[in-house]
């Protein structure tokens, strides 16, 4: 059960090694926040996707399953949606299109098709809390990175007198500013697959 | 053919089970973002209008970049101004901006509402900061439209933005224009 | 905005894969070869430019008339699946040797993120019916050029030595990203001088 959960971590890491669900990673990744938005909103459409598509296995027709997949992924994250807008606006904002894109971000399409459906609602909790941990530590990664060298600044949450900007001193005044744009994201995922290509390959010598 | 009515009635019946429960949690969600909406929407009057009444919304038609106004009053009710609705074409899309404008022009406040700006450098126009170079400006010197008409330092911060800076310069413009042309209303 | 400006935004300044980071997974995977790469880029393409018209429809005639807009989501998403095996059949019927180039590549566009991008950038940007579909046909031509140009330097990039990590999918994003950094030459300014 707990193979279910470690393997999306870094075995099967989504972004890094199955390489899925790329566009959201790339396109939210210019703040730390933003990040930890787009993974919380990952990991409850896919729990909630991947719970029903094991709960409704034996009841959804074989011939429509991809359309009733959509629309049970497509519900969860219209519920997402709204409860960020209602909730928090300004990350909300921040991630504009993003969101209603979680719809067709491969790995949740992926999981239904290839796990939750063969697999039980509890083995398929845990396939959706290790791709979707997983997938939140990869966009933090690139999301810290870009961030950091891009703008200088690191974003959290605003808690009490602490705005939830941290500064890098030297860096903050001489941002790298390509890291913030598209080109650096590219660039930055590039030489990480290429780390965790080399990593693997070591590990397996 | 009964196969088709049987597999037609399960999706059907996935589609409205999901359709039913979005409209629950929308019928929670919505009233709250209303309320969000017309908060901000509030906060930003209060502190554009600087101490002064606010009138009711009026809408303009055909200006491109004035979508609307609220007449300022003194305590005297006495018209001083304009709060204008504007967009400006930004870098990334429209630039949703709130301005207060003295009858004569002159630029008293700018909040930018709505953008969807590059984070790091257009994206800085949201700070209160940014507006300072407008502030001031339209009654006798014009509103900044061109990096020459800031100073070193102003340009200088501006650099890799300067859609946005003219963006909002030329709907500030705009509305300085419309100020002076239409005086008290 | 005019058609122009649209066409230009779209192709070049806003380009889905370059600058917005829309429909990358295809441009990853797909980009292989040049063939592989422009029966994907057409079959984009045509369905961008037909689901941000159909979407548009759906938005103004059924949604926003019933009040109904938090089911966006799930509508587009519906339109375009049943779009795409739409276009699908109807390729099918009436010229089998456009199925035989583009067929393989149909079922993957329904989780293309460009083209539920471009509907919802559609609707955002209170687009009329024309400008839609412009839009979506210039977002689609944008996601053609791109492909295309990577794949041509994929090709090329088979016959040099690439350090063994990088192989593969790394060294297509390091390509993509000097590519996008090529594409910040087409800004905002580039089109006020263009077209005023």
């Amino acid at each position: 059960m707990l193979k279910e959960f470690t393997k999306g971590i870094f075995r099967e890491n989504p972004i890094f090694i199955i390489v899925l669900g790329l566009c959201p990673a790339l396109g939210v990744s210019t703040k730390v926040i933003n990040a930890i938005g787009m993974g919380a909103g990952v990991i409850f459409v896919l729990l909630g996707s991947n719970i029903f598509v094991s709960l409704l296995k034996n009841f959804i027709p074989e011939k429509v399953r991809i359309p009733s997949y959509i629309v049970i992924i497509a519900s969860f994250v219209t519920i997402v949606q709204m409860v960020m807008e209602a909730f928090a606006p300004a990350l909300y904002k921040s991630l504009g299109v993003f969101v209603p894109l979680i719809v067709v971000n491969c790995i949740i399409l992926g999981r239904a098709e290839a796990f939750a459906n063969k697999n039980t609602v509890m083995s398929s909790i845990m396939d959706a809390l290790g791709m979707g941990v997983g997938f939140t530590l990869a966009l933090l990664l690139i999301a810290f990175i870009r961030e950091s060298l891009g703008a200088g600044t690191i974003t959290l949450f605003p808690v009490g007198s602490f705005s939830g900007v941290i500064r890098i001193p030297v860096l903050a005044d001489n941002p790298i500013r390509v890291f913030g744009l598209a080109a650096g994201a590219l660039l930055v995922i590039g030489f990480l697959k290429a780390f965790f290509n080399w990593y693997s390959e070591r590990r397996a010598r | 053919m009964n196969d088709i009515l049987r597999i037609g009635s399960k999706l059907a019946l996935i589609c409205a089970v999901a359709a039913i429960s979005l409209g629950l949690v929308n019928a929670v969600t919505e009233p709250k973002i209303n309320q969000m909406r017309e908060q901000k929407l509030m906060n930003a009057l209060k502190q554009v209008a600087v101490g002064m009444e606010v009138g009711k919304y009026k809408k303009v038609a055909d200006n491109p970049v004035v979508k609307g106004y609220y007449p300022l009053r003194d305590n005297s009710g006495k018209q001083k101004g304009y709060i204008f609705d504007l967009v400006g074409m930004g870098y990334g899309g429209d630039l949703d901006i709130i301005a207060g404008v003295s009858t004569k022009g002159k630029i008293l406040s700018v909040v930018m509402m709505n953008d969807q700006e590059t984070p790091g450098l257009g994206k800085e126009a949201e700070n209160p900061e940014y507006m300072k170079k407008y502030i001031g400006t339209g009654e006798i010197s014009p509103v900044p439209v061109r990096k020459s008409q800031l100073s070193q330092e102003e340009a200088d911060a501006i650099t890799g933005a300067s859609i946005t800076f003219m963006g909002i310069g030329k709907a500030l413009e705009a509305a300085s224009d419309f100020a002076k042309k239409e005086g008290v209303e | 905005m005019t058609y122009i400006g649209i066409i230009i935004t779209f192709v070049f300044i806003n380009n889905f894969i370059l600058t917005q980071f829309l429909g990358l997974c295809p441009f990853i995977g797909v980009s292989k070869n040049i063939e592989s790469a422009v029966g994907m880029g057409f079959a984009v393409t045509f369905v961008m430019a037909l689901a941000s018209l159909a979407t548009w429809a759906i938005q103004n005639f059924i949604l926003v008339p019933l009040n109904i807009e938090f089911l966006q989501t799930i509508t587009f998403i519906l339109v375009i699946a049943s779009l795409v095996q739409f276009v699908e059949l109807v390729i099918q019927n009436i010229s089998p040797a456009l199925y035989k180039a583009l067929g393989i590549y149909l079922p993957l566009i329904t989780t293309n993120c460009a083209v539920l991008g471009i509907a919802i950038i559609s609707v955002q940007s209170k687009f009329n019916a024309l400008e839609s579909f412009v839009a979506g046909f210039a977002a689609g031509l944008g996601f053609l050029l791109a492909i295309l140009l990577m794949s041509a330097i994929r090709t090329k990039l088979d016959s040099e030595w690439i350090p063994k990590p990088f192989r593969g999918i790394p060294i297509a994003f390091i390509t993509g990203g000097l590519m996008a950094l090529a594409f910040m030459a087409f800004d905002k300014a580039l089109l006020t001088n263009l077209i005023g």
